[in-house]
Formats: structure tokens, C-alpha cells, sequence
């Protein structure tokens, strides 16, 4: 099968020179190592926490004690996860952004017209639906960790409903999760847009340049 | 005899670099139905709250579909990542075509031999395209076996958290022991789909080294290789730990399905969830060190073919 496509075919801004990082980009780069921090950091905890939540089980202790912790330990690990996704989608972003100024230094140091792909759809929806996916799981972090300190605080009616809370919250945190994933593949779909954009636009260089 | 997974990831002969990629949009489709699935698993979790003293049944089934949902979504994105493989292909065949006609004609010297500082790290300037990396051709035999073994293990566990879900209420031993096979299977197959997606990451870096490196010889010039950064080593040993992690939580989760009547199973529970979700955790930290390497090895091979069209060497 062959096309008549080029690179104007695609939504392209043409400059003398090659364009910066956009600022989801800039962001990417700057934030994917402290999110990777935070979620071993987030991982250590909510193991430490589990730890000490089997042996309070083992030894018998109260029932409020083991259900504060049953909602804490879920609230560290989740934060570890919401930010190791995070950590993820800032590196796409970070590839995403070499993508866009290696490509437009290339056609720079040619001799040629820049043209730079313009945000696809794909990447629009990546950035939302990674905010809505971040905040669906940071809400339920922030929900368990309130009902575990109600419940250390000896709350009777926190420690009736917690287990309640616990089934809707697991829920909440597992959607969050299923949408960043969703989010993560639509990221790297736009590697593989840009990745075509790039072939295309690498061979027109060749009758392009005036070398 | 060629491995039938690797020649998935290479271009269809004959195939044109312009079309879009089937991959992107299998893989898209693929991953919505893995989001659907959770959604269906959200609804019946925010309905078990509702009636907790009748929701084990409920909690049963919603655990393993939830998991098959994570694993529907981590299928449509190793499809995605294949169609990187082979989209980098193509990037490499246009290069081979454009760059003889755009680099500077050169005074025919070369580069000089040697390891080379660049903002990017260091690198080596050698003769010629040196051979794969035996971690990278390791990455390619093994993203196919670890991709199918882990849907087999999610789609195994989610039959067996049916059983779960059938038993809940009438028989709590085989509920028991159903309920620690689900989560042991279903967590090692999670932990084989992340091991998979890592290994197609591998392959990309393989394919981003290697194929720079034709691409240099095929002009005749000196082959300048980023080194090994650091973020690479990193991944590697992450994506071990957690893999022996996820298969160490099977381990213990089929050792308290045979014990059931004389271990504590809410005491071992208590720390085995947070463990196997420990094994995944770390995957994903090498995933995120494997995309940093990707960002970093892209920039320099830019940097790279900018030298090139401008010095000719």
C-alpha cells in the first residue's frame, strides 16, 4: 500500500528555527526523578507499615490499631504507585521533547524550513487523563489516610465503617490506576506519531537542502 | 532459525513508511477494553460497600477482573511499544537514504578512536558498528515468552478467583485457598506483562544503539556509541529485584494455600499484599529508568547527525 502523505500532511508549525521544549516537556524533564524518589520512598513505607500491621494480627492487638493500619498501608503504597506513573509519563513527556528538538536541530543544521509537529490529540488526552488518573488516586490516599486517623483516634463510628470505606476506596484507587495506564499508552502512542512524522520529514531533508 | 517474536517487531517487507501504524491503533483499542473492564470493577466495588456482610462473592470476582483489567491495558501497551520497534525501523531506513545527501562532503579525515566527553555522557568513537549488547539481544528473545506467560497466569487466576467468588459464602477453606492462588497467580502474570513491557524497552535501546551505529558505517565515518549511562545498569537490577519479587510472593502465596489450617492467613495476608505489590513497584521504578535512558539516548544520537550534516564525519 503506498500514500501520498508528507510532512505538511500533518498538523506542522514551519520556523527559521528549531523550537524549545514545550512546558509539558520542560516539566518532564525536571520532575521524573524526584517522582521516582517519592515512590520508593512511598513503596519503603507501606511495606515498613504492612510489617508492622501482620505482627500486630499476630500478637492480637486492638482492633482499631489493625484497622488504622489497614488503611494506612494502602495509602503509602498508593502514593508510591501515583508517583511512579507520574515518574513514567514525565519520561515520555522527557522523550517526547527530545523527539521535538533533535528533530527540529537536524532539519536546523540542514539548511531547511523547521517544521515541529504540533501537540496531537493523543498527547492532549495523555496530559488529562493523567491529571484525572493522579487525582482519582491521590483522593483515595487522602481518603484513607483521614479514616485511618480517625479510626487510631478511637473513633467507634470510624471503626464500624471502615471496612466499608475500604471496599470503596480499593475500588476508587484500582480505576485510578487502570486510567493512568490508559494515559501511559496514549503517550506512547504519540511516540509512534512523531516517530512517522520524523521518517517522512528526514527523506524530504535530502531534496530540501541546498548542499 | 528466527525468533518468530522478533520479526514482529521489524517492518513488513515491502511496507511504506507513510501509513500510519496498525500497532498504535490496536494498541489504543486494546488498552480502552482493559479501562472498561475496570470500570465494570469500580461499579461493583462501590456496590459491595453498600452491603459489606454480602460482599465476599462480590470482592471475589471484582479482584481478579480488576487484575485482568491492569493486564488488558499492559497488553495494548507492549502492542504500542512493538509498533515503536518497528517505527524506529523505518527511522533508521530513512536516515540511511537522507544522509548521504545532506552531510557535509568533509575533508576525509575521521573521527579519533577513543572515549569522548558529550553533554550526554561519555562516549566511544570506534572503527566499526560493534555487535548487540548480550543484554540487549537477551531483551529480544525473551519480551515474547514473558508477555504470553503473563496473560496466561492473569487469565488462569481470574478463572480461579471465580471459584473464589462461588465459594465465598458456603465453603471459606476452598475460598481461602482459592483466594491465595488468585492473587499469586494473578500478581506473578502482572509481574511477567511489566517484565515483557521491560524487556521491549531493552529491545528499543538495542535497536536505538544498533541501529545508530549502521547507519554511521554505512556512511563510511567513525562509530561514535554512547556508553552505558548509569540510569541503564539501574533499570536492570530494578527490573531483577522485581521480578524475583513477583515470583517469591507466588511462592508464599501457594505455600499458605497448602496450609491454610495451620499458618495465620490474615497475619501472612497482611504483608503479602503490600509485597507483591512491592515486586510490581519496582518494575515499574526500572520502567521509568528505561524511558529516562530512551530520552537520553535519543538527545545524543541528535546531537550526533547534527556533527554529521555539519562536519561530514
Amino acid at each position: 500500500m503506498t500514500t501520498n502523505t508528507t510532512s505538511r500532511s500533518f498538523d506542522v508549525e514551519t520556523t527559521d528555527h528549531a523550537q524549545g521544549l514545550n512546558m509539558p516537556q520542560r516539566a518532564g524533564n525536571k520532575l521524573w526523578k524526584p517522582m521516582l524518589a517519592m515512590a520508593l520512598m512511598g513503596f519503603a513505607v507501606g511495606v515498613l507499615l504492612a510489617a508492622v500491621r501482620a505482627s500486630a494480627i499476630a500478637n492480637g492487638d486492638s482492633a482499631s490499631t489493625i484497622a488504622s493500619l489497614g488503611h494506612l498501608v494502602p495509602a503509602a503504597m498508593f502514593a508510591g504507585f501515583a508517583s511512579v506513573f507520574a515518574a513514567i509519563s514525565f519520561a515520555i513527556a522527557r522523550i517526547l521533547g527530545e523527539l521535538r528538538t533533535g528533530g527540529g536541530a537536524v532539519q536546523e543544521s540542514a539548511g531547511v524550513p523547521v517544521e515541529t509537529l504540533k501537540m496531537p490529540p493523543t498527547a492532549k488526552a495523555f496530559m488529562g487523563l493523567m491529571a484525572l488518573a493522579m487525582m482519582t488516586i491521590l483522593a483515595g490516599v487522602v481518603a484513607h489516610v483521614v479514616i485511618g486517623a480517625q479510626v487510631a483516634s478511637g473513633s467507634a463510628s470510624a471503626l464500624a465503617d471502615s471496612e466499608q470505606w475500604a471496599i470503596w476506596l480499593e475500588g476508587v484507587r484500582r480505576f485510578g490506576v487502570a486510567l493512568y495506564l490508559f494515559a501511559i499508552a496514549l503517550g506512547l502512542g504519540t511516540i509512534i506519531h512523531v516517530l512517522r512524522f520524523q521518517a517522512i520529514r528526514i527523506r524530504e531533508l535530502a531534496s530540501e537542502t541546498t548542499r | 532459525m528466527a525468533n518468530p517474536f522478533t520479526t514482529l517487531t521489524r517492518p513488513v517487507p515491502g511496507s511504506d513508511y507513510r501509513v500510519p501504524s496498525p500497532h498504535r491503533r490496536t494498541g489504543l483499542l486494546i488498552a480502552a477494553v482493559g479501562l472498561g473492564l475496570a470500570m465494570i470493577t469500580l461499579i461493583a466495588n462501590l456496590m459491595a460497600g453498600g452491603q459489606v456482610e454480602e460482599s465476599a462473592g462480590i470482592l471475589a470476582w471484582s479482584f481478579g477482573l480488576t487484575t485482568t483489567a491492569f493486564g488488558t491495558v499492559k497488553f495494548g501497551i507492549a502492542v504500542i511499544l512493538i509498533g515503536i520497534l518497528v517505527r524506529i525501523h523505518h527511522r533508521w531506513d530513512s536516515m540511511k537514504e537522507a544522509l548521504p545527501r545532506i552531510k557535509a562532503t568533509g575533508d576525509g579525515s575521521r573521527l579519533p578512536l577513543g572515549q569522548v566527553d558529550t553533554p550526554y555522557g561519555t562516549a566511544t568513537v570506534i572503527d566499526r558498528a560493534p555487535g548487540s549488547l548480550p543484554i540487549h539481544k537477551m531483551a529480544r528473545r525473551m519480551w515474547g515468552p514473558m508477555l504470553a506467560m503473563g496473560a496466561m497466569f492473569v487469565v488462569a487466576g481470574f478463572f480461579v478467583s471465580l471459584v473464589w467468588s462461588s465459594s465465598a459464602t458456603g465453603d471459606p477453606l476452598t475460598a481461602t485457598r482459592a483466594a491465595a492462588w488468585t492473587q499469586g497467580l494473578q500478581f506473578l502474570g502482572e509481574g511477567f506483562l511489566l517484565s515483557g513491557i521491560s524487556f521491549l524497552l531493552g529491545s528499543i535501546l538495542g535497536l536505538v544503539r544498533d541501529g545508530g551505529a549502521e547507519v554511521q558505517q554505512s556512511l563510511g565515518l567513525s562509530v561514535k556509541l554512547l556508553d552505558m549511562p548509569n540510569t541503564a545498569k539501574a533499570f536492570v537490577g530494578l527490573m531483577v529485584t522485581g521480578l524475583m519479587i513477583s515470583i517469591a510472593q507466588f511462592v508464599f502465596y501457594v505455600y499458605a494455600a497448602a496450609n491454610v489450617t495451620t499458618i495465620n492467613i490474615a497475619a501472612n495476608s497482611a504483608w503479602l499484599g503490600p509485597f507483591r505489590e512491592l515486586g510490581l513497584g519496582l518494575l515499574l521504578a526500572g520502567i521509568v529508568l528505561a524511558l529516562a535512558t530512551i530520552g537520553t539516548a535519543l538527545a545524543f544520537q541528535a546531537g550526533r547527525v547534527r556533527e554529521i550534516i555539519a562536519t561530514g564525519r
